[in-house]
């Protein structure tokens, strides 16, 4: 691929100085299924909409939300198997720290490389930008944190963000419910509501997806009984 | 502006060097040595899994480069390897294989089978034709059942009820040969790994020091690492030694000052 005649790069600058195709990445990622991540102060949680284009699907068979490492999760928007491709990479590269340096990859290391790699695809031959931005939740000794990569590789530190369809209003209200030293079971709870804000539906424990990661530091995402709990305590 | 895709890894032995490295042997070049882990490694299966064993003695010749090495490497939660001949090459190549199950226990969301391991493993020799010197004895226990193979340096492999390997590997079958039935307990699985283990601490003397052992079962691992210590290190004095002045004999005195003098004066301080 980077070796033929016509293997220049498909994103190029617009005369007003903005690279389009990342804009309409960006685009695609509004489009998709709202998700958000809240940073507590002794975990992180990330949650998404499940919602399938069909009642037919095996729901039990998507999984979108997705473990990097053992103590380092990560949810998207957009488009799944861009965030397949990413997920894969992000692995490896995970797997190939460790190698070298005989550490667990720091999150903000796996962050930095996911994000590298997002930005080659903006800039080499041949290929067109990921259309999924990326929250990327993650504990290890600097403590719980939570970034959002998006399709140009620019990454930010969150206390809480969302991303997708619902974007604005979720944000306007994670500004409001968001407290420094939130709980992380409030922090579940006000993912929940956040996400049943802009639910075109009944939410259930089958149609949404939460992760979290406690002091403990394993990456969890929680079975549909756990949602379940958590959704009666909400209502 | 190279493609984002990477290239197609390129595998196996590389034979650039081949050619000068045999004239530089025929000109008298002594080829480098390497640490070599002399070692007894062991397995078994018994009732509810696997043990596995392994003494803690590295050698580079006839030096014992580390008293308490350990030689049960991890390769997944439920599988686990013992490696003996090159220190480095047994290293390497489980630290890869396990790597490698990992990003496959990721993208399969399943635990780790043991033939997966034994596959990779010996992909890897066989591609290096031997020149990875590493035997090794690879024992768990997944959804099959509990599994014993060994690996040779070649990439050839046995799947076996009872193995050893390395230097003390005769001394050390000699005890299983003698002693091991099916359906052992755990109590006697650990005894028995112990055991031979010891003959080739004792009979081998490129094995030494210490005992390792690893149980594994369905759901459970147990590394117990110096299970046993029929070796201690017994010291001639706490106190230490003490060298007074006037035991060893003056033969010549020889004075050289190293600090030289420094001398402070008065200037102007530098302009800004």
């Amino acid at each position: 691929m980077g070796d033929s005649q016509y293997s220049f790069s498909l994103t190029t600058f617009s005369p007003s100085g903005k690279l389009v195709q990342i804009e309409h990445a960006l685009t695609a990622v509004g489009s998709g299924q709202t998700s958000l991540g809240i940073k507590a102060a002794n975990g992180v949680v990330i949650a998404t909409e499940k919602k399938l284009p069909s009642i037919l699907v095996d729901e039990t068979s998507v999984q979108k939300i997705q473990t990097l490492t053992p103590n380092i999760g990560v949810v998207y928007s957009g488009m799944g198997p861009d965030f397949r491709v990413l997920v894969r990479k992000s692995r490896k590269q995970a797997q190939q720290y460790y190698r070298l340096y005989k550490e667990t990859i720091p999150v903000t290391q796996l962050v930095r490389e996911t994000a590298a790699v997002m930005q080659e695809f903006t800039q080499s031959g041949g290929v067109r930008p990921f259309g999924v931005s990326l929250l990327i939740a993650g504990y290890d000794d600097n403590g719980p944190q939570l970034y959002q990569v998006d399709p140009s590789g620019s990454y930010f530190s969150w206390k809480a963000s969302a991303m997708g369809k619902n974007v604005s209003n979720a944000k306007t209200f994670l500004e409001k419910r968001y407290t420094e030293d939130m709980e992380l079971d409030d922090a579940i709870h006000t993912a929940i509501l956040t996400l049943k804000e802009g639910y075109e539906g009944q939410i259930s424990s089958n149609n949404i997806e939460i992760g979290v990661i406690r002091s403990d530091r394993e990456f969890k995402v929680l079975s549909p009984a756990e949602i379940k709990d958590f959704l009666e305590e909400v209502e | 502006m190279a493609g984002a895709m990477d290239l197609p890894a390129k595998g196996g032995f590389s034979f650039d060097l081949c050619r000068r490295n045999a004239m530089l042997a025929e000109k008298g070049l002594k080829m480098p040595g390497f640490r070599k882990t002399g070692t007894t490694i062991v397995g078994l299966v018994f009732q509810d899994g696997v043990v596995l064993g392994a003494d803690t003695r590295a050698t580079e010749g006839p030096i014992v480069a580390d008293k308490n090495c350990e030689k049960i490497h991890f390769m997944a939660p439920n599988i686990y390897c013992c490696g003996a001949g090159t220190a480095a090459d047994t290293e390497a190549v489980t630290d890869m294989v396990s790597s490698q199950l990992q990003l496959h226990r990721y993208a399969t969301g399943r635990e780790s089978r043991v033939v997966t391991a034994l596959t990779l493993l010996k992909s890897h020799l066989f591609s290096y034709q031997g020149h990875v010197s590493a035997a090794l004895v690879l024992g768990g226990v997944d959804v099959t059942g509990p599994h014993l193979h060994t690996v040779y340096p070649h990439g050839s492999t046995d799947t076996l009820p009872f193995a050893t390997m390395g230097s003390g590997s005769l001394a050390a079958m000699s005890v299983f040969e003698s002693k091991y039935k099916e359906g052992l307990t755990r109590e006697e699985g650990i005894q028995l790994v112990s055991d031979a283990i010891c003959a080739g601490i004792f009979n081998d003397l490129g094995s030494g020091s210490n005992v390792d052992v690893c149980v594994i079962t369905k759901g459970k691992t147990e590394y117990l690492r110096n299970h046993q210590l029929p070796n201690p290190r017994t010291y001639v004095s706490s106190k230490g030694y003490s060298f007074t002045k006037g035991q060893t004999e003056v033969l010549s005195t020889k004075i050289t000052q190293l600090k030289p003098k420094v001398e402070v004066t008065e200037s102007d301080a530098m302009e800004e």
